[in-house]
């Protein structure tokens, strides 16, 4: 076995791209090996994966397209071995089917996906249109868990717990950037995860184990396929259950300055960066405003998002995407009585002016 | 004496800046000035996005306007006629030479590139980048670059920076520039850290003080 030196020792801050930090970010959560395929904005995690893995005994494949890095994810954790991918935009699309099939056979994959604009090939450069699809794409249910990044330091600490999160719940994991966050240059602290205590959940292998099956071990069924109905719903049912169970450990969010808020912003990913931003602006100016940023998309921090919404007296809905989000904010939100004003931009950037303009206009 | 200068250099390591920085200090001395944005990867945080700005200022700036590239499609990454011919333009000539590791392939699309008596190139190196993080790695990444006249030392963290952190850079810097037998061109300090600082770095390289602009690129 190569045992290769620890790539990052003690606490280091460092400047670079976003997409340079997720392919460190792997290194540093013991990624064993990365399947991809080339598509921007994501480009350089695999460039920089593939200049770094040979260094610490780390392996890359390129594969012919996205279907198959997807699967080829799956093969490798089935495997034993610490997999991930990363994607954009079609190519997302494409993961979609193996992802499904993640679902299914409860496979630990690690996903990086960097939204470009949509839909279909549309612009290489940013949005946040991804999010239906990747909440709840393909022809599964929706039972994987995405977090979403507003910046480096997020896609470092998010891509080493997506490992975590994948291999202890057994679900496929998504870490949502965009094209912004994949391109923009910041500052960040990159640290081994031990030294901060983080114990990184060994991988382990769904194949080759040793022994019979049915003689000196259990028979495992690992399949995705169902002869009946009543078979299919019980194997459903039992990843739902497993699913509900896993979620409240799993969720996560971020309240800014809610507990007296009167208009209430609610934002995801970079997005929330200029929700935290108008905040600050509107409190100079007397304006009670607050912040409410779900960190998992999926699961989602329901029950923390109605209660900092049943104290506002509105609330405002901001995203890059013609109302993807927006869609999961009222399902959350379904039966509370607030009127809901939106900022949808497909594609598009949004500031925190942009913001402050919208709220004092509506006073 | 003509200036003809190329910034290659790690994705992200402050090429732009430096380039710009570079040019607008010439056309203060009074210099005909050219800047040629040569990243034909990225659509975008590129110097693109300032070549109005740049155009006011009097550089003559040999660059895509964004609007421009609507209908070029994917990358928009095509290169201009006056891209192929920048060398022969009058004047001065600086070179932004964008996207990391390939960046300096271009050389063998620019028309005379190999055969300029004036033709400098600088590598940037800024060693919070971890690529480029020591001594040893900063020395392997600049021999795959090819030819390589001298190496600055852009070390920085953005609006975190400090003299520490620079001074830092320059040591790490000198030592892989020796090895590499290169000269050190100057270190860059951005302008507000300037009064922390004597005419050089600890090492002894000249300083350049740095404006940011590349900030202003982004959204």
């Amino acid at each position: 076995m190569f045992m290769s030196d620890k790539p990052i020792k003690g606490e280091k801050r460092v400047f670079m791209t976003g997409n340079e930090v997720c392919a460190w970010a792997a290194l540093a959560a013991d990624a064993d090996i990365m399947y991809g395929y080339p598509i921007t904005p994501q480009n350089e995690v695999m460039h920089y994966w593939t200049r770094l893995s040979p260094k610490h005994g780390r392996k890359f494949l390129q594969t012919e397209d996205e279907i198959s890095a997807g699967f080829t994810t799956i093969g490798g954790v089935m495997a034993g071995r610490k997999s991930f991918s990363a994607t954009a935009g079609p190519g997302n699309t494409l993961f979609q089917e193996p992802m499904s099939m993640a679902e299914m056979m409860r496979i630990p994959t690690v996903v990086i996906i960097m939204q470009r604009g949509g839909p279909s090939t549309a612009t290489v450069i940013y949005s946040q249109q991804e999010v239906t699809m990747t909440t709840f794409g393909g022809n599964g249910e929706g039972f994987r868990v995405v977090y979403s990044t507003s910046g480096h330091q997020d896609l470092y600490d998010y891509t080493i717990k997506s490992f975590n999160t994948a291999w202890k719940y057994k679900f496929p994991t998504f870490v949502l950037g965009d094209g912004y966050q994949a391109k923009m240059r910041e500052p960040l602290t990159m640290y081994d995860p031990a030294e901060r205590g983080i114990e990184m959940v060994k991988p382990f292998p769904y194949v080759g184990k040793p022994g019979m099956p049915g003689t000196d071990r259990p028979t495992e069924y690992l399949r995705n396929t169902y002869n009946t109905e009543a078979e299919l719903y019980d194997a459903i049912m039992e990843i739902a259950r497993d699913y509900e169970k896993a979620a409240p450990e799993i969720i996560e969010w971020e309240n800014v300055q809610t507990d007296d808020a009167d208009t209430l912003i609610v934002a995801h990913g970079i997005v929330s960066r200029a929700a935290r931003g108008a905040v600050e602006t509107l409190r100079k100016d007397g304006i009670k405003a607050g912040h409410f940023r779900p960190i998992t998309l999926r699961p989602f921090a329901e029950e923390e998002l109605r209660k900092a919404a049943s104290k506002a007296k509105n609330i405002l809905v901001v995203e890059s995407s013609y109302g993807q989000f927006l869609k999961l904010v009222k399902e959350y939100l379904y039966g509370l009585d607030k009127p809901i004003d939106t900022i949808l931009r497909p594609g598009v950037g949004i500031t925190a002016e942009e913001i402050v303009a919208r709220i004092k206009e509506g006073r | 004496m003509r200036i003809v200068e190329a910034f290659i250099g790690e994705y992200a390591s402050g090429k732009s800046e430096n380039a710009i920085n570079r040019s607008l200090e010439l056309l203060q001395q009074g210099r005909e000035v050219t800047i040629v944005d040569l990243d034909t990867v990225e659509p975008f945080y590129t110097l693109r996005p300032l070549k109005k700005s740049l155009e006011q200022k009097g550089l003559r700036v040999i660059a895509w306007d964004p609007e421009e590239t609507h209908g070029l499609g994917e990358a928009g990454s095509l290169l201009k006629q006056e891209m192929l011919w920048a060398l022969r333009y009058s004047g001065d000539i600086i070179m932004d030479i964008g996207y990391g590791v390939h960046g300096a392939k271009i050389f063998n699309l620019i028309v005379g590139a190999e055969t300029d008596p004036d033709l400098k190139i600088y590598a940037v190196v800024n060693i919070t980048r971890p690529i480029t993080g020591n001594k040893e790695d900063i020395v392997e990444y600049v021999q795959t670059l090819g030819r390589v006249d001298g190496i600055i030392n852009n070390t920085h963290l953005g609006d975190e920076t400090t003299k520490d952190l620079i001074e830092e850079g320059a040591e790490v810097v000198t030592a892989a520039a020796k090895e590499l037998g290169l000269p050190v061109v100057y270190t860059a300090v951005v302008e507000d850290l300037r009064t922390q600082f004597d005419d050089c770095d600890a090492q002894g390289n000249p300083l350049k003080i740095l404006h940011r602009f590349m900030p202003d690129a982004f959204w």
